[in-house]
Parts: C-alpha cells; sequence; structure tokens
C-alpha cells in the first residue's frame, strides 16, 4: 500500500541550528499516527514542512506517492493536508460560518456572500463535531474547545485526507477532550489520517497506532503501539548522551533566602483554573534550583510571579530573608534583591535601538550619573566590570547589541543584572537558541556566580542543563509541582515521567 | 539608523543628519537660483525672517513630537494643544484686564504672569490627561489624542465664548490680544522664538542624550516590555513624555496667539499636529519608538519649511495650498530612503501583482494632473499646458511600465 504522506530525508536548517536532519517515516492512510518528542526535537518544524507553513528544506516530502513541495498552506490544503495549530488561526470578530469559509466564501448567483448557505452548511459540519454552537456566533467568544472544533470543520469542509493535530488538548477540558477522543474516531471512520503530535503519554497510548519519537531532529524509532510502553517511549524521547558539563562537589548552599509557600496563580477563563497550584520550594545562597517542565507547565510564569511581572493576584506565600513580599512591579523586585533575566532574549530583554553600553548599564544608570547628568566614560567604566566578567565579546561598548551572537546577547542581558548586585536570580531558560560553545561558557558563569553565593533558580527546556547545573530540581506539570530530586537522584527518565504524568498512566 | 538612534552622546552627526543637512542646503541654493525674483540673495533680511519664524514654531512642536514618537507613542492633538493654550492664556488675560478693555491693554506684569502661566499649565494637564487614557484605560495612543484633537478646540472655542459673555455680556468666537508685552513680542517674534527653539532644542538633546529619564524613553519605545521587565516605571516615563509633548505645543500656543495679535480657537494652528510629526519624522524618528534625535528633528523641521517656502517662490502660488502635498511627498520619500538604507531592500518588487499594474497608472494619472497645474506658471509652455501634463503622464507611465517588465524578468 502507497504511504498517504512519506518523509525521505527531510533536512531543515535555522541560522546556527539544525532543526531536522535526515528525518524518514511514512504516514499509512486511515492510521492515527502520534509524533512524539521533547520541546525543541523538531515536531513542530516537520509539521509546517508539511502543511506549508515553511518551505525550503532538503530531501523529499511525498503525498500518494507523488514528491510535493508546498509554498503556502493553500498548496496543502489543496493536496488534502489541512493543520490544526497549536494557536488557532481564527479571525476572532467574524462568525464562526465566516471562519469556516474564509478565503473560499460561498456566493450568491449575482456574486453577493451567500451566508445563509454557509451557515447551513457550518451548522451541518459542526453538528457533525457535537459542536452545538450557533454558526452565527464571532469565533472569538466561543470557548477554546470549540475552537478548535471550528479548525477541524473548516479542515473536513475541505474534504482534508491528512490531519495534523499539534499538541490539541493542551487548552482542553477533560470533557472536551474526550469529546475530542470521539470526533477523532469519526474522522478516521472516514478514512481520514491523523498525524497527532503531543508528549502526553496517556492521550498517545489511547489514540495511536504507530508512534514515532523524534530527537534532535532525528526520528529515534517508529513503532507499532501495541509492541511498546510509555516508559520506553519517555526513554527514547530523553535518551541522549549528556554533554559533559558537569559541575559536582564543592558547592555549599548557605543560609535560606527564598521561600515559596503554596503559591496559586489563577487562571481565570480557562478550564484548568490555575496558572499554578500550590507550589511550595525553597532556595539557599549559593544554591541553584532547576525548574523542569514541558511548554506550558507553568515555569515561565512561577519566575514572574516572583519577579513581580503580572499583577500580585496570586495567593500564598512568597518570603524573602522570612520577611513576606509581594510584588507588584519589577521595580519593587528588583529594589528587593532579585533579579530576572527573561525566556524570550528579542521580545522581552533586548532593546536592539540602544548599544551594548545602554543596554548594560540600563538597570544602574543612576551610577553613571556626574553633576545630574550621564557621563560617557562613567558609563564605560560601569559596563567594563560586567562585560569581562561575563566575558562578552564586542567590537567596543558602542557596537550595536544586534550585531552580536546570540550568546554574547545573553551575556550582555545577564551583565545588566548583575550590575544591580542580586542576591537572587531567576534565569529563564538562559540558553535557548544559543550554540553549543556560548553554552558550555554560560553554564561556567552560572556556576561561579552560585559559588560567590548567588541564590539562582533555574528554567530549561533541556533536562541535561538542568541535570548539570542544579543542586536540586523541581518538576512542573500542568502547573503542580509533581516531583522534587536532589541531584544525585535526579534523572532525566524520572524527570521527564513527572512532567508527562506518564507515572499515572504507566500502565494504562 | 542604529548608531544615529542611541543615546551615545557628543555632538556626532550620523549619516542621515548630514543628508538632510545636505538636502537643505541644496533647497536653498536652488531655490535662489531658480526664483526669477532671487529673493534668498536679493532680500536675504526678510527670506530669512520669515523661514526663521516658521521654523521656530514648526520646531517647538516637533521638539514635544519627537519626544513622544522615540518613547513609542504618537501626539495627534498638537495643533488644538496651541490653540487650547492660545485661549486660555487669552482668557486669564480677559479676566486680568479691566471689565471693558476689550483690546486687552490694560494688563499688568502679574495678569501677563498668570497668562502664560495658566497656558503652560493646560499644557501639564492635557498631557496628564493623556497619559491616564493611555496607561489606566489603556486606549492605543491614536486614538487617546484623536479623541483630544477633535475635543481640545471645541472645549476651547466653548470656553471663549463662555468666559466673553460673563466678562463682557456679549459672546465672542476670538478674543483680540493687545496687551503692550505681547506686542512687544510681535515686533521681536523672530529672535525670541528663534531663541527659545534653539534654547528648547539644546534642554532636549540634554534630557534625551545625558539624562537618566532620556535613556528609559528610547528604552520604552524600543521594547516596552523588556523596559518594564528591566525595572522602569514606565507610566512616569509615558507621563513625561506626553506631558513634554503638550508643553512644547502649549508654548508654540502663546507665541502664535501673540504673533497673530489674536486668539481665535476655531482655525489656530489647525494641521499643525501633522507637519510636527512629518518634521519628525524626516529627522529620522521612527513612528515604531526608540529612534530619533534632537538634531535630526531641528533639521527636518528645517528641511521641510525650506521646501515650502521654496515652492511657494517657485510655483507662485500661496504656500499654504502645496503645504500638505510637499509635506506628503517628502514624508513618503524620506522614511523610503531611511527603510532601504536600514537593509538593503533591493529585491523588494515595486510592482508585482494585480496591485502594482494598478498603480501604474494611479501613478501617471497624478504626475499628468501636477505637471498641468505646475505649467501654468511656466512661460514656456503657456497655451499648451494640457499637452504638457499629457506628456509628463505618458513619460511616467512608459518608464513605470519598463520598470514593471524589468522587474518580472528579474524575477523569473
Amino acid at each position: 500500500m502507497t504511504p498517504i504522506v512519506a518523509f525521505r530525508g527531510v533536512g531543515k536548517t535555522f541560522p546556527g541550528v539544525v532543526a531536522l536532519d535526515g528525518v524518514s517515516f511514512d504516514l499509512r492512510p486511515g492510521e492515527c499516527h502520534a509524533l512524539c518528542g521533547e520541546n525543541g526535537a523538531g515536531k513542530s518544524t516537520l509539521m509546517k514542512l508539511l502543511s506549508g507553513v515553511m518551505g525550503d528544506h532538503v530531501g523529499e516530502i511525498l503525498v500518494r506517492g507523488e514528491p510535493v513541495r508546498f509554498r503556502g498552506t493553500r498548496e496543502a490544503e489543496a493536496a488534502g493536508i489541512a493543520i490544526i495549530h497549536q494557536e488557532l488561526n481564527l479571525v476572532e470578530q467574524l462568525s464562526a460560518a465566516a471562519n469556516i469559509f474564509l478565503g473560499r466564501e460561498r456566493r450568491t448567483a449575482i456574486g453577493l456572500l451567500d451566508d445563509a448557505a454557509m451557515e447551513r452548511e457550518a451548522a451541518e459540519l459542526l453538528a457533525e463535531l457535537e459542536c452545538p454552537v450557533d454558526p452565527r456566533t464571532p469565533a472569538g467568544s466561543l470557548r477554546v474547545g470549540d475552537q478548535q472544533l471550528l479548525e477541524i470543520a473548516k479542515a473536513v469542509s475541505l474534504a482534508s485526507d491528512v490531519l495534523i493535530m499539534d499538541e490539541p488538548t493542551s487548552a482542553l477540558t477533560d470533557a472536551e477532550v474526550a469529546r475530542l477522543d470521539r470526533v477523532i474516531a469519526r474522522l478516521r471512520g472516514r478514512g481520514v489520517t491523523i498525524l497527532y503530535i503531543s508528549h502526553k503519554m496517556d492521550e498517545v497510548f489511547r489514540l495511536a497506532d504507530r508512534i514515532t519519537v523524534l530527537r534532535d531532529g532525528r526520528v529515534v524509532i517508529t513503532v507499532d503501539r501495541s509492541t511498546t510502553t510509555p516508559r520506553e517511549v519517555t526513554g527514547w524521547m530523553v535518551g541522549r548522551d549528556i554533554a559533559g558539563h558537569e559541575f559536582h562537589g564543592a558547592r555549599s548552599p548557605g543560609p535560606k533566602v527564598l521561600e515559596i509557600r503554596g503559591l496559586t496563580l489563577p487562571w481565570p477563563d480557562h478550564p484548568r483554573g490555575y496558572r499554578l497550584n500550590d507550589v511550595s520550594f525553597e532556595l539557599r545562597a549559593g544554591e541553584i534550583v532547576g525548574v523542569a517542565g514541558l511548554m506550558g507547565a507553568g515555569r515561565t510564569e512561577l519566575l514572574e510571579t516572583i519577579f513581580g511581572v503580572t499583577e500580585p493576584i496570586w495567593t500564598g506565600e512568597i518570603l524573602l530573608d522570612g520577611h513576606p513580599v509581594r510584588f507588584a512591579h519589577p521595580a519593587e523586585a528588583c529594589a528587593a534583591g532579585i533579579a530576572m533575566v527573561t525566556e524570550d532574549r528579542k521580545r522581552l530583554g533586548l532593546f536592539p535601538d540602544l548599544d551594548v553600553a545602554a543596554n548594560v548599564s540600563l538597570c544602574s544608570l543612576s551610577e553613571a550619573v556626574r553633576g545630574g547628568l550621564l557621563s560617557r566614560s562613567r558609563e564605560e567604566a560601569l559596563v567594563a566590570a560586567p562585560l569581562r566578567e561575563t566575558g562578552v565579546k564586542t567590537p567596543g561598548p558602542h557596537a550595536a547589541i544586534t550585531g552580536l551572537s546570540g550568546g554574547n546577547q545573553q551575556k550582555c542581558i545577564i551583565g545588566r543584572w548583575l550590575l544591580v548586585k542580586p542576591r537572587v536570580l531567576l534565569l529563564d531558560d538562559p540558553t535557548r537558541g544559543i550554540d553549543v560553545g556560548a553554552k558550555a561558557e554560560l553554564y561556567a558563569l552560572i556556576d561561579r556566580l552560585c559559588r560567590e553565593g548567588l541564590a539562582v533558580i533555574l528554567t530549561s527546556s533541556e533536562l541535561p542543563e538542568l541535570l548539570a547545573l542544579a543542586d536540586r530540581i523541581i518538576v512542573l506539570s500542568e502547573g503542580r509541582l509533581t516531583a522534587e530530586f536532589p541531584r544525585a537522584a535526579a534523572t532525566e527518565q524520572k524527570i521527564m515521567e513527572a512532567a508527562t504524568g506518564s507515572t499515572n498512566h504507566a500502565r494504562s | 539608523m542604529t548608531s544615529s538612534g542611541s543615546a551615545g552622546g557628543g555632538w556626532r552627526l550620523p549619516r542621515h543628519e548630514l543628508a538632510i543637512l545636505a538636502a537643505t542646503v541644496a533647497v536653498f541654493v536652488i531655490t535662489g537660483w531658480l526664483d526669477p525674483n532671487h529673493t534668498y540673495f536679493a532680500n536675504w533680511a526678510e527670506s530669512r525672517d520669515i523661514i526663521l519664524r516658521n521654523t521656530s514654531l514648526l520646531g517647538i512642536i516637533a521638539l514635544g513630537a519627537s519626544v513622544v514618537i522615540i518613547a513609542g507613542g504618537i501626539d495627534l492633538s498638537a495643533g488644538s494643544m496651541v490653540a487650547f493654550s492660545a485661549t486660555t492664556c487669552a482668557l486669564v488675560l480677559t479676566l486680568c484686564a479691566a471689565p471693558d478693555d476689550r483690546r486687552l491693554v490694560t494688563v499688568g506684569p502679574a495678569g501677563i504672569a498668570a497668562a502664560v502661566g495658566a497656558a503652560m499649565l493646560s499644557g501639564l494637564l492635557v498631557g496628564t490627561l493623556h497619559t491616564w487614557l493611555i496607561t489606566a484605560i489603556r486606549l492605543p495612543p491614536f486614538v487617546a489624542t484623536l479623541a483630544t484633537l477633535v475635543g481640545l478646540r471645541s472645549f476651547a472655542r466653548a470656553m471663549c465664548l463662555f468666559v466673553t459673555k460673563e466678562r463682557w455680556g456679549s459672546e465672542s468666537q476670538q478674543i483680540n490680544v493687545n496687551t503692550p508685552f505681547f506686542a512687544w513680542l510681535k515686533e521681536h517674534n523672530v529672535w525670541i522664538m528663534t531663541g527659545t527653539f534653539l534654547a528648547l532644542a539644546i534642554v532636549t538633546w540634554l534630557i534625551l542624550s545625558r539624562t537618566v529619564l532620556g535613556r528609559h524613553l528610547y528604552a520604552l519605545g524600543g521594547n516596552e516590555q523588556a523596559a518594564r521587565l528591566s525595572g522602569i516605571r514606565t507610566e512616569n516615563v509615558k507621563w513625561f513624555a506626553y506631558c513634554y509633548g503638550s508643553l512644547t505645543a502649549a508654548l508654540a500656543g502663546i507665541f502664535l496667539m501673540a504673533d497673530s495679535s489674536v486668539a481665535q480657537p476655531g482655525n489656530l494652528a489647525r494641521g499643525y499636529e501633522l507637519n510636527a510629526i512629518a518634521a519628525a519624522v524626516v529627522g529620522g524618528c521612527s513612528l515604531q519608538g526608540g529612534v530619533g534625535t534632537v538634531p535630526g528633528t531641528v533639521l527636518g523641521a528645517l528641511f521641510l519649511r525650506l521646501v515650502i517656502d521654496a515652492v511657494s517662490k517657485l510655483i507662485k502660488a500661496s504656500a499654504d495650498v502645496y503645504e500638505g502635498m510637499i509635506v506628503g511627498i517628502i514624508v513618503a520619500l524620506a522614511v523610503t530612503f531611511t527603510q532601504v538604507g536600514r537593509r538593503g531592500q533591493a529585491h523588494r518588487l515595486l510592482f508585482s501583482g494585480a496591485r502594482g499594474i494598478a498603480a501604474i497608472p494611479t501613478i501617471a494619472i497624478f504626475a499628468a494632473l501636477l505637471a498641468t497645474m505646475a505649467a501654468a506658471n511656466v512661460p514656456a509652455v503657456q497655451g499648451r499646458i494640457g499637452l504638457f501634463g499629457g506628456v509628463v503622464g505618458g513619460i511616467t507611465l512608459i518608464a513605470l511600465a519598463v520598470i514593471r517588465l524589468l522587474e518580472a524578468r528579474r524575477a523569473s
């Protein structure tokens, strides 16, 4: 039987990163095929190639035996391939019906929009999907689960025979998940092939016929579900060689600096109801606590809550040196000796129009003031120390920050925060998008700062990084703290099981 | 652009500023030479005064607009703010003058100080209102200042009617200001306004490039979220920016009132906000925020006024008819050039697809109409202006079509 979709040695490179490398596997007509992998394993990139969101790859993608190279989602749709993105693609102001028929609107004989026909068809499609919404409702006012079904209705109306679903349950309630399962079963009954992307083992083992595991842009294995176990699949997802960064021994934590007790951050208008639920842990001077968790587990929210980024609507206690604190603005946290290096460097950290020195001095500018005015020489002297200490390679303090590599930009931002002499440093995935050499330098820097007495909370989407750096590792899963390991007891396998919740479903 | 946007300090004139400076000199020389009366050389003192006065008035408002734009916002209300401030000033003078003095000649020094103070205070109030609308109500700056653009002028007119009725018993749409102090201001307007403009430019430059606040303005405009996450109280920085924008407009309002000896809120300074924004943009401010310099804005204002002046001299039409057209074309060209210079967008197609084909006759029609109107003042083509316009339009059409064909070939 010809595979409906076949990947043959597909590769994709971004500047400095190999996202996919020699990926080959088949989708059989009518099967539900799960694609598993850690954050950054290349799942989304592969799906963007297949659905025409992204082009320009090496290797071949065959659809029904024919090589294809889509230059847009329209072309992919014409070939019968539709994708339901994790972030839904709806025009919120338009009605449900208008969204389903966006770009291929039904018209009346004289060329006007035929709303009645579209609404009738939309109602039929939605009824079939157990989605009892009025097709005239604006898409934006629908619940996330219904919005998703709207996207599926669109795919069905396109007569797609391959449907890609990218982590479809991340925002659904249990009832909606059950409904989605039934919809998937019904679609399969019509012969639709499903490519289901997920790292939740219970779903994968409930729905899939076959499983392909991606790791670091390569296919690890493709297996029948019946011949494997969740534990084995999790092992394939993480089982790589740990790079040789080890900083064991001689770190000796000092007194307790920060203590989090029963931290709960509500999430209004979301079925889960909370971003964080009853999280408790403590942090000592000269210690690194690693926070592990998959995308959406609440890692960033945890750091942002401590740093006062979001409105202080949380409950529980945050104790700094034993005193309860509640920051309403990063400036307050900063004044109390807490610093935070944000996750998305470009969006939340860098000032592309300011030069290197201005980027580094920003939080401690008052030290560069003489007689009420900023002194250029004082500013240069001020930033010299952090630039040296963090090992930034720059042509000079007044070079454009955008000309530096990602690693050097990140060092500048760490340097910015070192200048305010914090006692607690929050690092949110600090090595994302940074090449291997710069990573090693950053690890050494973080280790040294910690040995000098800084208390560090480090989140990372890469487990080896946490295992190499952290003294203790806490694991978040959907907003809850599910495990805490001292480094000696932590393994990638155990962390991954706690993060995916697969310990609960190991024998399902 | 990065280097000109960065608040490095020192009087470096980067590429953009040098380019405007060169363009300004070129426009000056060419106009002086082409102008049949050679006004710039024959009657230098008068030309100089007109240019300095107009540039200073525009420049004062443009400096405030620059600060707002650098901080990542926009202030559309400047023209109405000018009228509001002028009206406030005149009304306080009315109240301080003798009850039956409708020419306001009897106002003493205390009354003048109160009037000027009230006008500046009105700027502070409007700036605070803008900040509140933008940070607390979370209106987009465009909407908040559009509301005050419309609202303030109407408010000023109502205030004018109310106070004149209460004071004099009869409503008046305008207030004549013949107070000796303002008459003196008018007499020496060129040097006082130019001096104020330059002093304000230096103060603004010091704030932007040599103070913590200035650095925070650039940071806020460049990346608001990152600025907040760096512990900058972004709301306070915005407050400063919008107050600075309104205060400069208020200052311009006092000068404009003195200069015209009348406060007439209905028409005073209509459209000034767009010229001020245009001067800032021509001077290198990016409407995305985070980029811009004071020297750039000063030169941008000078360049803009000079071109308007030049066209009125060459076409012999009243400047205000052509003003909008000139400002529009210059802004479009200036931003195009900065973008092209910023990243070599050499391979972006100008006329691709059906839109491109539709754009070609559109541009040609505008060129033909413009050429026809311009030809009416050129003796050489008298009697054949229609033909002249048609030829210009035809040449434009052919030239653009050739570009389109070349692009199509390169793309395939």
